[in-house]
């Protein structure tokens, strides 16, 4: 490098030496020259306007991708992680419930219960991998959350499962391993998996919010108008200059640039009002039911958890308590937050059964504490395990139905809107480039041909 | 429940167990630092704390119930009559984790044992028949503040009778006599409290197995870690989260039952007379279950329970000691 500029500095100062004194001067001199000229001027307007189209068709098609894929990463990443999240939350949560309610009627476990676990343990493990495959890279609060689900899911497993062998043998121990199985389920694994789906929740938000965000389209208008601005300029000096009202290639220009701009705006607004659609009607919903499945998974565990660990530590009903509490209904409770989120969305019948079902559920579960602490704790437990009229494990199972039923029915809203959403940008990028290319050639062959008039 | 109110409690107990554990010290901790003979470190702490009060008041937890006037009989206007025949069964606040003494049995879903023996003969008494009873599974922690609070009448929950809990409930006369050692995983080489020098040694909240293993000042103590039931104690020893669990040998002989691949080790480091806890305020009823228990040990029906759930050789208590006034 050093070499190559040494020999060129060598090479003007050898040109200098042979005395051509004419080489230097002449090019700025021709320069001022031209640009005196009218086709001069006409050639450096073409290549600018044809500059300018191309550089609109780059900006348009950066803009599309960027609103396309955020509106696609909502489809096709940061729903499906969400989802995951929440379904390795829930099937967590149920698990619990499951090895609860298993360990309540004795030593010989439902063959329903003991499924319902096996695969609940099998959908959070298979929700885990999903994770880790979409979302699971780097070193970040999520990838350490998913480490520690991976670690712990087989540690409570393992602890269940010997709590069951030692209850199979009639062993009290088989209880403690219960107990020491819910507290890592309560102490690790669901406040673990509560903050991956808070997490993977706001980054749906973030991503969502990017795909409908106004900032960058306003940027692309307003430079678009400045181009169509250049246009209808530069079409009125050629007008001066040549005494022709129309050019038709900067015609053709012009009314290109207009198609691209409304193909932009319809594009965005079209995938703005599916995506804000499926915000309010799918995934704003479904984030309140989710909180509000959460706690009442919660508060089933507890039931069952105060029935089998009746040794008169109360904290697991004082827990239910103040988890009924904050499910309400009630001003600024869970239940009455997402009954307010599901108002207009297909869940809202779903919602409002789901009110009256966990009303039904605090009552029967009153009168089976009342038994429990009044001695008859089998009736207690009967209440908590067998779907009677007006026990407690009917209302609650009428809650969780309802409750699976409003989630699924507001997913299906989420996924079909963001799905509209996404399809919205479908085949704007290659329509703005051949709107781009349009306007390049439009620029050059309408200023061609003036050009052509003065040879 | 009443939350405050038991936290409370909890806390006057555990101020208790530290007074009782300071009062004490003169005398354990010497015998302790004796070469150690099985039986020369049988420490009576209630004698130790008695010397350390004998000013106040002589306590002999051995001796300090009432008793009994005559055979078992439900009088009119009794604790018996007016409260518990008038509600139709038994308050009793039992252990449902503690093997052999009581325990909640996965193949009926009852709580049964020694101690629930006890109980079945005093429902037995009361209304002749023994099933009359409501059993409130409580944590160690718990006996007292249920006591105190009326939630039962009566815990059978391998209660040792100490000076410090006299204090605050009236406890029958003794019904079993246990010794706290200690328990480790068959490899272990623990035989003794001084080995258990800064390791981890399980006990359950509320006991007050864990002030009996302090060692000389000067040397590591033990790490004293607590649990709510003594099987969550087991459950850390199988996973080698503690070295080992002391407490008394009735409950460790428990534990060991459910896991061959431990022992029970060391001399007997305290004498633990067991009696039924019951509420000052019904002292007619303290002295109706000690007639109770004087019938249960006459006719051979505690030494078949016994026999039952601990084993043989039958273990010979004392002869029944009351307190001297009347």
């Amino acid at each position: 490098m050093d070499s190559d500029l040494g020999e060129r500095l060598m090479v003007s100062t050898a040109v200098r030496a042979r005395g051509n004194h004419q080489a230097v001067p002449a090019g700025p001199r021709r320069l001022r020259l031209d640009l005196r000229t009218t086709p001069a001027r006409m050639r450096l307007l073409q290549a600018g306007l044809i500059l300018l189209s191309l550089a609109w068709g780059a900006l348009a098609v950066f803009t599309v991708s960027q609103y396309a894929s955020a509106a696609s990463g909502v489809v096709t990443t940061r729903e499906p992680l969400s989802f995951d999240a929440l379904q390795i939350y829930s099937r967590l949560s149920d698990a619990n419930d499951a090895a609860a309610t298993a360990f309540l009627t004795g030593g010989l476990d439902p063959v329903a219960v003991r499924q319902r676990y096996l695969d609940d343990i099998t959908a959070a493990e298979t929700g885990l991998e999903g994770v880790t495959a979409l979302g699971g890279a780097g070193n970040g609060a999520t990838a350490s959350d998913l480490r520690t689900l991976a670690a712990d899911i087989p540690l409570y497993a393992g602890e269940i499962e010997t709590a069951r062998a030692d209850n199979r043998l009639a062993l009290p121990l088989g209880a403690a391993y219960l107990r020491e199985a819910s507290a890592l389920m309560r102490g690790t694994l669901l406040p673990t998996a509560q903050g991956l789906y808070d997490a993977e929740n706001a980054s749906l938000g973030t991503t969502s919010a990017r795909a409908t965000g106004l900032p960058l389209i306003t940027v692309t208008a307003v430079i678009g108008l400045g181009i169509g601005c250049g246009l209808y300029l530069a079409s009125r000096w050629l007008a001066r200059r040549t005494n022709r009202v129309l050019n038709l290639g900067l015609l053709a220009a012009g009314l290109a640039l207009v198609v691209s701009l409304a193909w932009l705006a319809a594009a965005y607004a079209n995938g703005r009002s599916s995506l804000l659609k499926a915000q309010a009607r799918g995934s704003t919903p479904v984030a309140a039911l989710a909180r509000v499945d959460i706690a009442v998974q919660r508060a089933h565990a507890d039931e069952s958890l105060t029935l089998i660990d009746n040794g008169g530590d109360d904290s697991y009903q004082r827990d239910y308590q103040s988890l009924q509490r904050t499910l309400g209904p009630g001003q600024g409770t869970l239940l009455t937050n997402a009954q307010a989120a599901a108002a207009g969305s297909p869940a809202e019948s779903a919602v409002a059964a789901m009110v009256s079902d966990a009303q039904r559920w605090y009552t029967a579960h009153g009168i089976l504490r009342g038994d429990d602490n009044s001695g008859k704790h089998a009736a207690a437990v009967r209440s908590a395990l067998d779907q009677a009229p007006g026990s407690a494990a009917t209302s609650f199972g009428q809650l969780s139905a309802h409750l699976t039923t409003a989630m699924t029915v507001d997913q299906a809203a989420f996924d079909a809107s963001a799905r509209d959403g996404s399809s919205a940008f479908t085949g704007t990028a290659p329509g703005v480039i051949a709107v781009a290319l349009v306007m390049a050639v439009g620029c050059g062959w309408g200023l061609n041909r003036r050009l052509a008039e003065y040879r | 429940m009443r939350p405050a109110l038991r936290r409370t409690a909890v806390a006057l107990a555990a101020a208790a167990a530290l007074a009782t554990a300071t009062g004490c010290a003169a005398g354990p901790a010497q015998v302790r630092s004796m070469p150690a003979s099985a039986h020369a470190a049988v420490v009576d702490r209630a004698v130790g704390h008695a010397a350390a009060r004998a000013a106040a008041a002589a306590c002999n937890p051995k001796a300090a119930s009432l008793a009994p006037n005559g055979p078992p009989r439900v009088t009119t206007g009794s604790f018996m009559a007016t409260t518990i025949r008038a509600r139709g069964y038994l308050i009793a606040g039992v252990d449902q984790s503690t093997y052999h003494f009581g325990f909640l049995n996965p193949l009926h879903g009852k709580i049964e044992g020694f101690d629930i023996d006890m109980i079945r003969a005093i429902a037995a008494a009361i209304f002749g028949n023994p099933d009359k009873v409501e059993y409130k599974a409580i944590s160690d922690a718990q006996r007292i503040p249920d006591i105190l609070d009326g939630s039962v009448d009566i815990v059978a929950h391998t209660m040792t009778i100490t000076c410090a809990r006299l204090a605050q409930v009236d406890f029958s006369s003794v019904y079993f006599d246990a010794h706290q050692r200690i328990l480790v995983q068959s490899t272990s080489s623990v035989d003794s409290v001084s080995a258990l020098a800064g390791k981890k040694v399980c006990v359950t909240q509320g006991s007050d197995s864990g002030s009996n293993l302090r060692l000389p000042s000067g040397q590591r103590q033990p790490v004293v870690v607590s649990v709510p039931y003594w099987t969550d104690c087991l459950v850390l020893l199988q996973q080698n989260q503690v070295t080992a669990i002391s407490t008394d040998d009735s409950i460790l002989d428990g534990l060991a039952a459910q896991d061959p691949f431990t022992k029970v080790v060391g001399p007997m480091l305290t004498d633990e007379p067991y009696g039924l806890a019951i509420s000052k305020k019904h002292q007619d009823f303290v002295r109706f279950v000690n007639a109770v228990l004087a019938k249960e040990r006459s006719d051979g029906a505690w030494a078949a329970s016994y026999t039952h759930w601990v084993g043989t050789p039958v273990q010979q208590l004392p002869p029944t000691q009351y307190a001297s006034t009347p």
